[in-house]
């Protein structure tokens, strides 16, 4: 309870430094870009496009009974916020360095942000998904309210692998590139632009739900594409796998936080 | 007045100076064979910037530290400013601390001046409010008002360590620590920022000051502590001190 009410006291004291780092990321990603901040809209939705090109038009991609251009990009939008804020907050402490080595900062506020500012194109994304709902008659219900709850899990499940990887970066540079090649795997391994029943495999599709990230994309495809409620397995598949995965980073990170300066 | 602000107790703080070679492949095999080797090299990488160091200050006193490079002055500011976290011993704060030790920390280059008095202050841990509300003095301190929308890339080193100078010296902190940054800007600005100095030192702050300057430390100074390879040699009336450490370098006040 008491660490509880520690985290509560200290987000509230470095809430400010937080927002500042967030709305420097935003400032400085788009600075000298013409369209500016209109590419944290534009640029998924090109690359959605594209990929929606491909998978349903040139491979002719298909998953009965729902449509699959929405399929793929509620799979899009939650995998890409994965990719996206792992990989920045893998390299946000060593990043920071001058920061760190400097003044006092808890150092778990620059995965955290990371994980925010991403978190924010994230929401954004949304926008166009929910456009492509309307506009292929997938149309919403009362279901979708329910969402907010597997952005949260998302969220967390990310800021786990975050924490974790930025502090196993510090001490391991290597990791930078191992992570790329990971990074690509899991894409694969994560049932995106396919889906599980057509591998064909029951040993594989067992094996693959154990994939948090499954969990999450899986939670929304159930509400967008086949309108009815996740299951209590689900919710608690959902929660389950993003708090281990948590708590994990959180240990990590907070038991070698402290010998991060000597490894920069 | 005798209330204790700081207080270090037998700090000693240690650096692995082979750290940043860190672990690679080839070495690790080349040690392989020649596990003595990497033995002693690991303890004669070892290097205590710190060896048992303790002192106390008291509210109101400003405490000088001299000593040549390497003496550990740094690090000892930093490990009171929480940067670093002490090999043993403690170290026990009482009271907000300022750490001037590096002016414009979390400047960001590529914003522009009064988004980096933001930033900054965000990063010393003002809050919001209190940024707001010093905003303009902190324009007027600078000097800068013409150069609030340039990006900090495009400043002089002089006009970005006012702009830094200025927002870390808007609050008044119980306690400050400060790393040899009187002399920054031309000098009208330097006599400026010794002023301001000179004036949140006598409203009772307690600070902590490293220089290299012995007329600064003698100037500002009610304690002086000298330090010499990590450890203590002399601490007590400035004069006194400073007349010793002068000796030793063949040099007189």
């Amino acid at each position: 309870m008491k660490s509880i009410r520690n985290i509560i006291l200290s987000l509230k004291k470095y809430g400010f430094l937080i927002k500042q780092l967030v709305s420097r990321d935003f400032k400085v990603k788009y600075k000298r870009s013409v369209l500016g901040v209109a590419w944290s809209l534009l640029y998924p939705v090109l690359m959605m496009a594209v990929m929606a090109i491909i998978f349903s038009n040139v491979f002719k991609f298909n998953v009965p009974g729902v449509n699959y251009l929405v399929y793929l990009l509620t799979g899009l939008t939650y995998f890409n916020y994965f990719s996206e804020a792992s990989n920045l907050s893998m390299s946000s402490i060593i990043a920071n360095f001058g920061l760190i080595n400097k003044v006092y900062i808890p150092k778990y506020i620059f995965p955290l942000t990371k994980c925010l500012f991403v978190g924010i194109n994230f929401l954004l994304t949304l926008i166009p998904l929910y456009v492509v709902i309307f506009a292929t008659g997938t149309g919403v219900n009362i279901y979708h309210l329910l969402l907010p709850y597997s952005f949260l899990c998302l969220l967390m499940f990310t800021l786990g692998i975050g924490f974790l990887l930025s502090a196993v970066a510090v001490f391991l540079r290597d990791m930078l590139y191992i992570y790329g090649i990971v990074l690509t795997l899991w894409t694969y391994l994560t049932p995106i632009m396919y889906d599980l029943s057509m591998l064909q495999n029951k040993f594989f599709e067992t094996l693959l739900k154990f994939n948090p990230l499954y969990q999450y994309i899986n939670f929304a495809r159930t509400i967008i594409l086949y309108k009815h409620c996740p299951t209590v397995g689900q919710f608690a598949a959902c929660f389950v796998s993003a708090a281990l995965v948590l708590l994990l980073g959180v240990v990590v990170f907070k038991k070698n936080q402290d010998k991060f300066v000597y490894y920069i | 007045m005798d209330e204790i602000m700081i207080r270090a107790k037998d700090l000693s703080m240690m650096f692995n100076l082979g750290i940043d070679k860190g672990f690679s492949l080839k070495q690790g095999f080349v040690d392989l064979f020649d596990p003595k080797k990497k033995k002693q090299d690991k303890s004669k990488n070892d290097f205590w910037a710190l060896q048992d160091v303790s002192f106390e200050v008291k509210r109101g006193e400003v405490i000088g530290f001299v000593g040549c490079n390497g003496a550990g002055k740094s690090t000892l500011l930093k490990i009171v400013a929480g940067v670093y976290k002490p090999t043993k011993g403690t170290i026990e704060t009482f009271g907000n601390v300022c750490p001037m030790i590096e002016l414009g920390a979390g400047f960001d280059m590529d914003l522009s001046a009064s988004e980096n008095v933001y930033l900054n202050g965000a990063v010393m841990g003002y809050s919001e409010e209190f940024i707001k509300s010093k905003y303009q003095e902190i324009v007027d301190f600078s000097e800068l008002h013409d150069f609030m929308d340039v990006p900090v890339k495009n400043f002089s080193s002089g006009m970005s360590a006012r702009l830094a100078f200025s927002v870390a010296t808007i609050v008044d902190p119980e306690i400050l620590i400060v790393d040899e940054i009187l002399s920054v800007g031309d000098a009208a600005f330097q006599s400026k920022s010794e002023e301001k100095m000179l004036s949140m030192i006598n409203g009772g702050t307690t600070v902590l000051y490293v220089s290299h300057s012995v007329e600064s430390i003698l100037k500002l100074c009610t304690g002086v502590i000298w330090l010499d390879h990590g450890h203590i040699v002399k601490a007590g009336e400035p004069e006194e001190v400073c007349r010793e450490y002068l000796a030793s370098l063949g040099q007189s006040l």
